[in-house]
């Protein structure tokens, strides 16, 4: 989806500046950051639909990224992507919660089919929650501010 | 492999990809490894002793104490009734002789007493009677009959005696005072040892003395005669230790004896002499004694100790010799056992080396494991980036006007190749990273047809270099089977190995790999045939034996394929092998679908999950 905000989260510098280049020339907003507190923090700060995860970094390490980004309990996709090629790790991250799971080096196509599949994950997540906060306000409109206000 | 190579080689590996984070150590400590032989050695020989001097211990040294315990109270037993023996045989002669002696006695008495002096001393009655006491054995030699004063009255014998005076003589006082007397043996007017049995009756106040002198040669025969063993002997001595008898050996009669009789009892004694003992004249021997009232002789039997109880001690001997036969064999058989055992406990050490051996074959299979998952993930990362490159470039180039046609056609080539080339590193990688994977042990669902070719792929490029094609031939039908990836990538790697140096010296060659599914078996046939060397028929029967090589000292353990007949045989399956010389080498494996039922019990509630969990490709 074009305008989607991507996080793309990976140890390696060059990686990132060239993903950037690339999903950016493809419509997406791109933000790159090179270690999983960096990711958090901006989590924090920003609204975004998809991160795209390296799982081995130094510090903060992809699955316990993953955790933090699951705490925060938001409406974003997490896609791993990694030069890691166990299946135990992959099946951990899917467990905790990942999308999906890519591993390196991948054609950017492939990595935009991804992105696109986990943005419509996104996109369902959030409509099905409106919905639901919807059919709620219908059904006692007294929590409507409650419940608009509790979203973050 | 190229990496199982490395690893094999060289104690140290450290590999560094340079300017990358990975740095792997792996250390394998030879030395460890390396068992003094000498203490080896030592070892087990400690052992025997410790074992041969528990079983004596245990078993010999009760065994002897028995043994000689029962040997001593047999003996005690066995000397005690041989003494009992001897005493009786001693009383037995004793009495035989008193008879002897009682029976002339009366004879002479009843005589005397029935008959007058006037009637005996006619010599033609004295003749009568004379006659009539040696009518069935001659007992006497001569009779007499004397007066008061030592006169002769009348003489019946061969000797010429009639004017012999006998008052002086020792006999007739002794005859005069006590009635009846029975002298010991002496020489007399005869010159020949003879005793005399006198019996004096009263009659009208004049007493007169019946004489007879027996038979000393028919008195002698009664005792001399006795023979006793080949050093056993009897004879009379009276009490001042005069021989009344010829002894066999120890003199002759009317010689003193080489000991004092002692004083007179009534009970027969046993004496045992051991060791010389000059005083009691006997040495090393057994006597038995009993005395005669009157005339107050000493029968003696005596024998040598050591025949008296040759039979006592040839049992002893036997039982001895046969007890420490008997020990002796169970010393043998202990050596023996104990031998078997250690030569056990040996083969079960070098097992458990074994064992051990291929535990450090599994970890060293694990660490190499490890590198190559290093390896890969460290070289995925620059082929990201180079991918990222090349498609920025692309992106570029796309928007970017260049009418030079040729730059365009040969960058959209390079950009090709660049797409192919790094592709091809993935694959590698990512064969790599599966490998690694499967160095873990673990039960999944396998294609295995799609198994068998990824392991061909990470082993065509060294069967390439060998001049070695693959063939595969795989059963497009074949359903998933249940297996443990990790061991059956360890069995085909070592058998396509083995298939690769079979054609060592050859040029070129084929591996031919055939799966057929098997319904009735419910099972697959896997086939790994080659065009090599082939085996001998007599190496074939050892081939799936631990430890049996044909390469060289140092260069294979020998255990590749006994590793691979138990993985196979663990996982419910079985593997054979047919082979000619020069033409090739065929194995064939039998997998089931599924697993056998112990295996799978086995198996974790974890592992269980992880069977119904799909596996995710990478």
């Amino acid at each position: 989806m074009i305008g989607s905000k991507i996080l793309l989260v990976d140890d390696e510098i060059i990686f990132t500046n060239n993903m950037s280049k690339l999903l950016t020339s493809r419509g997406y907003l791109v933000t790159a950051v090179n270690n999983g507190e960096s990711a958090i923090r901006m989590l924090e700060e920003k609204d975004f639909d998809v991160v795209v995860l390296d799982l081995k970094m130094p510090g903060m390490d992809g699955i316990t990224t993953l955790k933090e980004i699951k705490k925060l309990g938001l409406f974003t996709e997490t896609l791993i992507l990694t030069g890691h090629g166990s299946v135990d790790t992959a099946l951990e991250a899917i467990k905790i919660g990942a999308y999906d799971y890519l591993a390196k080096p991948c054609e950017i196509d492939e990595l935009v089919e991804k992105i696109e599949g986990a943005w419509q994950q996104k996109d369902a997540d959030e409509k099905k929650d409106m919905q639901e906060k919807i059919q709620k306000v219908i059904e006692s409109p007294s929590d409507a501010f409650k419940l608009f206000k509790k979203k973050k | 492999m190229v990496l199982d190579t490395i690893l094999t080689n060289s104690d140290l590996i450290i590999i560094s990809i340079t300017g990358e984070k990975i740095k792997l150590k792996h250390r394998i400590n030879r030395k460890s490894n390396n068992i003094d032989p000498n203490r080896e050695s030592q070892k087990y020989s400690r052992l025997f002793r410790n074992f041969t001097v528990l079983t004596i211990v245990c078993s010999l040294i009760p065994l002897l104490l028995v043994g000689w315990g029962i040997n001593i109270h047999y003996t005690k037993f066995a000397k005690s009734r041989m003494i009992n023996s001897i005493q009786s045989r001693v009383e037995h002669h004793g009495k035989i002789i008193k008879l002897f002696l009682e029976e002339h006695s009366s004879k002479l008495k009843l005589i005397a007493f029935t008959h007058s002096k006037s009637y005996l001393r006619e010599p033609a009655h004295l003749q009568h009677i004379f006659e009539m006491m040696n009518k069935e054995h001659s007992v006497i030699t001569d009779i007499g009959v004397i007066d008061e004063n030592g006169r002769h009255l009348a003489y019946i014998g061969p000797y010429d005696l009639m004017d012999k005076n006998y008052s002086q003589a020792f006999w007739f006082a002794e005859a005069m005072e006590k009635g009846i007397y029975i002298s010991d043996m002496f020489m007399g007017f005869r010159k020949e040892p003879h005793f005399i049995i006198a019996v004096t009756r009263s009659e009208e106040g004049k007493k007169w003395i019946l004489r007879a002198t027996v038979n000393s040669q028919a008195f002698r025969s009664l005792v001399e005669n006795v023979r006793i063993g080949k050093t056993g002997e009897v004879y009379l001595v009276n009490s001042d230790g005069i021989f009344q008898t010829s002894p066999r050996f120890s003199g002759n009669i009317m010689e003193k004896a080489p000991f004092r009789p002692g004083p007179y009892h009534d009970e027969a004694t046993v004496n045992i002499f051991k060791g010389g003992n000059p005083e009691s004249g006997f040495s090393n021997q057994i006597t038995a004694e009993t005395w005669l009232s009157n005339p107050q002789w000493k029968l003696v039997v005596k024998q040598d100790y050591s025949e008296a109880f040759a039979d006592v001690n040839h049992a002893n001997f036997a039982t001895l010799i046969f007890l420490h036969l008997s020990a002796l064999s169970i010393l043998i058989v202990t050596i023996f056992i104990t031998k078997y055992m250690i030569s056990m406990i040996k083969k079960r050490d070098i097992e458990a080396e074994n064992l051990n051996q291929q535990l450090m074959q599994a970890g060293k299979l694990a660490s190499i494991g490890e590198l190559a998952a290093g390896v890969a993930h460290e070289i995925n990362n620059p082929l990201a980036i180079i991918l990222t490159e090349r498609q920025i470039l692309l992106d570029l180039f796309g928007i970017t006007k260049i009418d030079d046609a040729e730059f365009s056609r040969q960058l959209k080539e390079s950009m090709d190749q660049i797409d192919v080339q790094a592709l091809r590193c993935k694959t590698i990688t990512h064969n790599l990273l599966r490998f690694s994977r499967r160095t873990q042990s673990m039960i999944e669902t396998i294609d295995l047809n799609q198994f068998l070719e990824e392991v061909i792929d990470l082993m065509e490029r060294e069967a390439k270099t060998s001049g070695i094609k693959f063939i595969p031939d795989l059963d497009t039908s074949l359903p998933p089977i249940l297996s443990d990836p990790s061991q059956l990538q360890q069995v085909f790697l070592n058998l396509i190995n083995n298939a690769i140096n079979a054609h060592e010296g050859k040029p070129y060659g084929t591996i031919s790999i055939t799966t057929r599914g098997d319904e009735n078996k419910k099972g697959v046939q896997i086939t790994f045939a080659d065009t090599g060397s082939g085996i001998s028929q007599g190496n074939i029967e050892k081939i799936f034996d631990p430890f049996f090589t044909t390469k060289e000292v140092g260069k294979g353990t020998g255990l590749g394929l006994s590793i691979c007949y138990t993985i196979i045989k663990k996982l419910g399956g079985n593997i054979t092998v047919k082979s000619k010389i020069n033409e090739g080498t065929e194995f064939e494996l039998f997998l089931p679908f599924d697993l056998p039922a112990e295996l799978k019990e086995s198996m974790t509630d974890d592992d269980q999950n992880e069977l119904s969990s799909t596996r995710i490709k990478i």
